[in-house]
């Protein structure tokens, strides 16, 4: 029974061209949709394999999903390679960062033209005015708006979580009466969730919808805060608790997403906030005050909002990883720049290993991150069921790559902080001024690491989705050993032995039939270092399973530690799945991107190898129990309560 | 040290000692009369300083003393029994935590006399009952917690040399003192605020220990006399409350009662101060509530961001498994605490009526006040409204801040 549950949310589908495919097919209702597709997953769940990075957690490396590396086809590579060089033209001309930072407002003019080249409906299918792009492309498209973040963020807001509600849930009278002003620029969007006692806990959710007596109206009262586009939005996707009867006939709050346009009345933002980067954006409190809406304006059914919210926050983030990748690249341009004028001692700067050293790590984390981004937009883009609803599709999209999304969103918000501030450190003075956007860009990819959860939250999420998963199949095996069962003992004594022995463990990544490229001095010892990875991770896991079972939720020391190895064992394989495919089909310059992988996995080798032996241990030896005593003597006090060093007792 | 060494040995004459001035006329006739004293009777010392300080007894006189004992005889003659003495009467004159008037004590020693010369005078006690004098002189700053400073160090070396007892004993102390001197993470002020609406401020925070809690000062003590001339004094209501206790208050059951109870005893130091509860009982397992979480919102692959628990059977092994194994008793809620000038049933009322203000269930709940030292029987009132002039009723005579007990807790330590 758990595994025709897990293969719900393992399937895979598309959000670009299937799901337009499968628009048409009408919605049905939760439970006829269980029954009619679950004897179907069963069947196919054996012939497609569960998602990547789930199967991660059970130390197997599903290598098919991940190799080859994706490819788009020629029409649409054209297709994009029409599209880019306008809007690159568009960005370098037309848009006056500077000024938007400095004037905290993006001007008339340049929303015009983003309007004029369609950026308002990347994602919104053809039939509704948009752009209907891919995933992909809606990544490769990311990399250019990344150039200014200001506009970046308000694009996102606008159409990765905005109007996506009504993309994946809306009924065929809500993507027909809003989609075509929304992908046209008319309207703009906002995704309100957020709220003063309710951040990542969505769960204390205090704004209401009440049903009016007539059953034709919600009325809606509550305040949402730092709404990006708050203060412009016209068409609002909104949660908010309802009233629902359960299968019981009890009365339980539930949470329902609603499309709210301003025009209903009783909508109002406040002042937009003054924030640190992104300063352009439109972020603000909005609140809603009786605001009537239509009971026709429900996104999926009345109580069903939590997942829909779930899934909108989890599918917008792997566009981050390109809008990264993106802004290094114009990093590394603009600081080679300076760094191959500037003499210092008689020598350029680019002479220095140390300024070498930060450029290679700006290049290599721009590789690893655009690496990343594309394999997982080309997972989500690779065709699913054709026949599926589109809610089945809403639910398979995003869960089993959302842990792929959260990967490239982390790695790659970190990795910007990190890059961007090398950048300016290659500058020194100078680019601590204001004289050079390196300020700038520093400030606006902080918020990186905050919005669309916080990058702990994300780490939560994927270490407690993958233990949630991997416990599930292990909970028998692991039962059986702590009962004493002698066979389960021996058959793990026999793999440990074995795995000591043969420290190189084969998961097909490299050989004869191996899916890296086979040359052997290349990319086999990455490929190795991988698979010893992930075999020990997955050792790994299942002891941290045996250790400590559901309360491991509390462990959030030990489950940084398995998300930030997760990631790099991800990183690992897309830069392996990229350069492989780049040394097979001969692209320029792909014995640079062996060396960059092969120095990025051999870095990521090391760095998980240690977190896994800490992993091992307990919380005294890997230093877990010190941070936990520090952390609570300081907090009790709320101070840093050392003695000044100055101070004397006599 | 070595110019102590080189002078003469008979002139025992300290560097604090040297520096002082000449005393007034009356001090002039006291040091004449003592020699005739100190022949006559032993306890001569307590009466030198009984009859200096017959009007006042403070470290001016007892200063004076001690120079006028040093500059009688050349020989410090009976300068142990004097030291013992004055220690004795230290506390007297307010002067026992006064780490100056304890160097100019030992400067009463001779110096150099006792400092052992060869290795036989090392070997032995030399001069033990002086030795023992300096101990017990030390003795009695540890027991004051008093540290000793450098000073001391130089006059012991003067007086009984490196290797010596008491400056053993001053090695000890210096070992030891500075260890304990900040082991108390809730250490009490030398000083207590004299207002007692500060003080009370201070108690509530030091027992509440909570940083959210917020401190009210519902009535501010105040004597007025009336038209008609009748003195009304007010007694000061000092209250502290935390956000938390604030929450569940408001879920409390409004057909259960609360109690207003008290006076309790904090002790700080010397000062004993008093304090009452608001509290009520704790409540029965069959009402208590569980906190449903909906499992939509928190369970597995369903919150939002991440699950806050899995839905896994395992349980957490025992190799891993840190906790104690603790009974727990269960307690009634504490809602509110109050410091007040007046114990009566008619002052706590106030309390609760002016907490009635942040906490509107107060005014649902029965309040029953269950004050000590009383007739023993519940004293009810109705749960809404109070008013302080009906409840002529005076609970029992508080006195609130009790400077007795000196004595006991005079030896504790710091």
């Amino acid at each position: 029974m758990n595994l025709s549950r897990i293969t719900v949310w393992s399937r895979a589908a598309t959000l670009g061209k299937g799901v337009r495919l499968a628009a048409g097919v009408r919605r049905t209702g939760e439970e006829e949709l269980a029954t009619h597709l679950q004897p179907r997953r069963l069947i196919v769940s054996s012939a497609r394999s569960l998602a990547y990075a789930k199967d991660l957690f059970l130390g197997k490396l599903n290598k098919n999903e991940v190799f080859p590396y994706p490819e788009i086809s020629h029409e649409e590579l054209e297709e994009i390679n029409q599209f880019v060089p306008p809007v690159e033209k568009f960005f370098r001309e037309d848009v006056n960062s500077k000024k938007i930072d400095e004037e905290a407002v993006i001007p008339q003019a340049t929303l015009t033209g983003l309007k004029a080249l369609g950026l308002f409906g990347i994602q919104v299918p053809e039939e509704y005015g948009g752009l209907g792009l891919s995933n992909t492309m809606y990544a490769r498209l990311g990399e250019i708006l990344s150039l200014d973040a200001a506009i970046a963020v308000t694009l996102s807001a606008h159409q990765a979580i905005g109007l996506k509600g009504i993309l994946m849930a809306g009924t065929e009278q809500q993507k027909a009466k809003y989609l075509p002003r929304l992908a046209s620029g008319e309207h703009m969007a906002a995704f309100c969730l957020t709220e003063p006692g309710s951040g990542s806990d969505a769960a204390s959710i205090q704004t209401r919808a009440t049903l009016t007596e007539d059953g034709k109206h919600f009325v809606l009262n509550g305040s949402k805060i730092w709404i990006s586009n708050g203060g412009w939005a016209d068409i609002m996707t909104v949660f908010a608790r309802t009233e629902v009867l359960d299968a019981d006939g009890q009365k339980k709050d539930k949470i329902t997403a609603f499309i709210v346009e301003r025009a209903f009345g009783g909508v109002s933002s406040g002042k937009p906030e003054d924030k640190l980067g992104i300063r352009g954006s439109n972020t603000c409190e909005v609140t809603f005050e009786d605001t009537k809406v239509p009971v026709e304006n429900v996104i999926g059914e009345v109580g069903g909002g939590f997942k829909i919210a779930m899934n909108i926050l989890n599918s917008g983030r792997f566009s981050m990883g390109s809008a990264c990748a993106g802004m290094i690249k114009k990093l590394i341009e603009m600081a080679a720049e300076y760094a191959g004028t500037r003499k210092q001692f008689n020598k350029k700067l680019t002479e220095f290993g140390m300024v070498q050293e930060k450029f290679a790590i700006m290049a290599q984390n721009a590789f690893v991150m655009e690496s990343m981004a594309y394999l997982t937009a080309g997972m989500m883009d690779r065709p699913g069921l054709p026949d599926c609803s589109v809610e089945a599709a809403m639910v398979k999209v995003t869960v089993p790559y959302s842990i792929g999304c959260v990967f490239v969103q982390v790695f790659s918000s970190e990795g910007a902080w990190v890059c961007v501030s090398e950048a300016l450190q290659v500058l020194g003075g100078v680019g601590y001024t204001k004289n050079y956007p390196f300020e700038r860009f520093l400030r606006d990819c902080r918020i990186l690491q905050i919005f669309e959860g916080t990058n702990e939250i994300l780490r939560m999420y994927i270490a407690l989705t993958g233990m949630q998963y991997a416990g599930k199949i292990l909970t028998g095996k692991i039962k059986e050993m702590k009962r004493g069962s002698v066979g389960v003992v021996l058959e793990m004594l026999g793999k440990k032995v074995h795995g000591s022995l043969r420290r190189n463990q084969d998961l097909g990544l490299t050989g004869q039939d191996g899916l890296v490229h086979p040359s052997l001095t290349v990319l086999a010892p990455s490929a190795k270092m991988l698979e010893e990875n992930a075999v020990l991770f997955g050792s790994t896991v299942e002891s941290l399973l045996y250790r400590y079972g559901k309360t491991i939720v509390e462990e959030q020391l030990v489950l940084k530690r398995v998300a930030d190895t997760l990631i790099n064992i991800y990183a690992m394989t897309a830069v392996l799945s990229r350069s492989s495919r780049s040394i097979s089909i001969g692209l320029r310059n792909h014995d640079h991107e062996v060396l960059l992988a092969n120095n990025f996995c051999k870095e990521a080798y090391f760095k998980n190898n240690y977190w896994l032996v800490q992993l091992q241990k307990g919380s005294p030896e890997n230093n877990d129990a010190n941070i936990k005593k520090i952390a609570q003597a300081v907090l009790e006090k709320r101070a840093y309560i050392c003695s000044h060093p100055l101070d004397r007792t006599y | 040290m070595s110019c102590a060494a080189a002078e003469p040995r008979w002139l025992h004459c300290g560097s604090a000692f040297c520096k002082n001035k000449s005393d007034s006329e009356e001090l002039q006739k006291i040091v004449e009369n003592e020699p005739q004293k100190n022949d006559r009777s032993l306890v001569t010392h307590d009466d030198l300083f009984e009859r200096t300080s017959k009007d006042s007894k403070t470290k001016a006189s007892f200063n004076k003393v001690v120079e006028v004992f040093s500059k009688k005889d050349i020989r410090r003659r009976g300068h142990v029994e004097f030291i013992y003495a004055a220690l004795k009467k230290m506390p007297e004159f307010g002067v026992e935590r006064d780490i100056a008037v304890y160097n100019k004590l030992l400067d009463v020693f001779p110096k150099d006399v006792f400092v052992p010369q060869n290795f036989i005078q090392k070997m032995f006690n030399h001069y033990p009952r002086q030795q023992e004098c300096g101990v017990q002189l030390l003795e009695q700053m540890e027991n004051y917690g008093i540290m000793p400073n450098v000073e001391t160090k130089v006059l012991l070396v003067q007086i009984f040399g490196k290797k010596s007892h008491p400056m053993r004993k001053y090695q000890r102390i210096m070992y030891w003192f500075p260890k304990f001197r900040n082991a108390n993470p809730f250490p009490v002020p030398r000083e207590l605020p004299k207002d007692p609406v500060d003080l009370a401020h201070f108690s509530l925070t030091r027992i509440a220990n909570d940083l959210d809690a917020t401190v009210t000062v519902y009535q501010h003590p105040l004597t007025d006399i009336t038209e008609t001339g009748e003195e009304i004094s007010q007694p000061h209501i000092v209250g502290i409350q935390s956000p938390e206790q604030r929450a569940l208050l408001a879920k409390h059951n409004p057909n259960r009662p609360v109690f207003v109870e008290g006076p309790f005893p904090l002790w700080l130091r010397k000062t004993c101060v008093h304090y009452y509860l608001l509290r009520a009982e704790p409540v029965p397992p069959e009402e208590k509530l569980e906190e449903e979480l909906d499992p939509e919102l928190v369970g597995p692959e369903q919150s939002l961001f991440y699950p806050q628990l899995l839905s896994l059977d395992l349980n957490r092994d025992l190799g891993d498994d840190d906790s104690f194994d603790i009974d727990e008793v269960e307690e009634g809620p504490v809602y509110a605490m109050c410091m007040t000038g007046g114990g009566d049933q008619a002052t706590l009322a106030h309390w609760i009526c002016r907490l009635q203000e942040t906490n509107p269930i107060l005014g649902r709940v029965p309040t029953f006040f269950r004050l000590e030292a009383g007739s023993g029987e519940l004293q009810t009132a109705a749960g809404v409204q109070y008013n302080p002039g009906q409840n002529p009723q005076a609970g029992p005579e508080m006195e609130h801040i009790t400077e007795q007990e000196a004595a006991r807790s005079q030896g504790m330590k710091q």
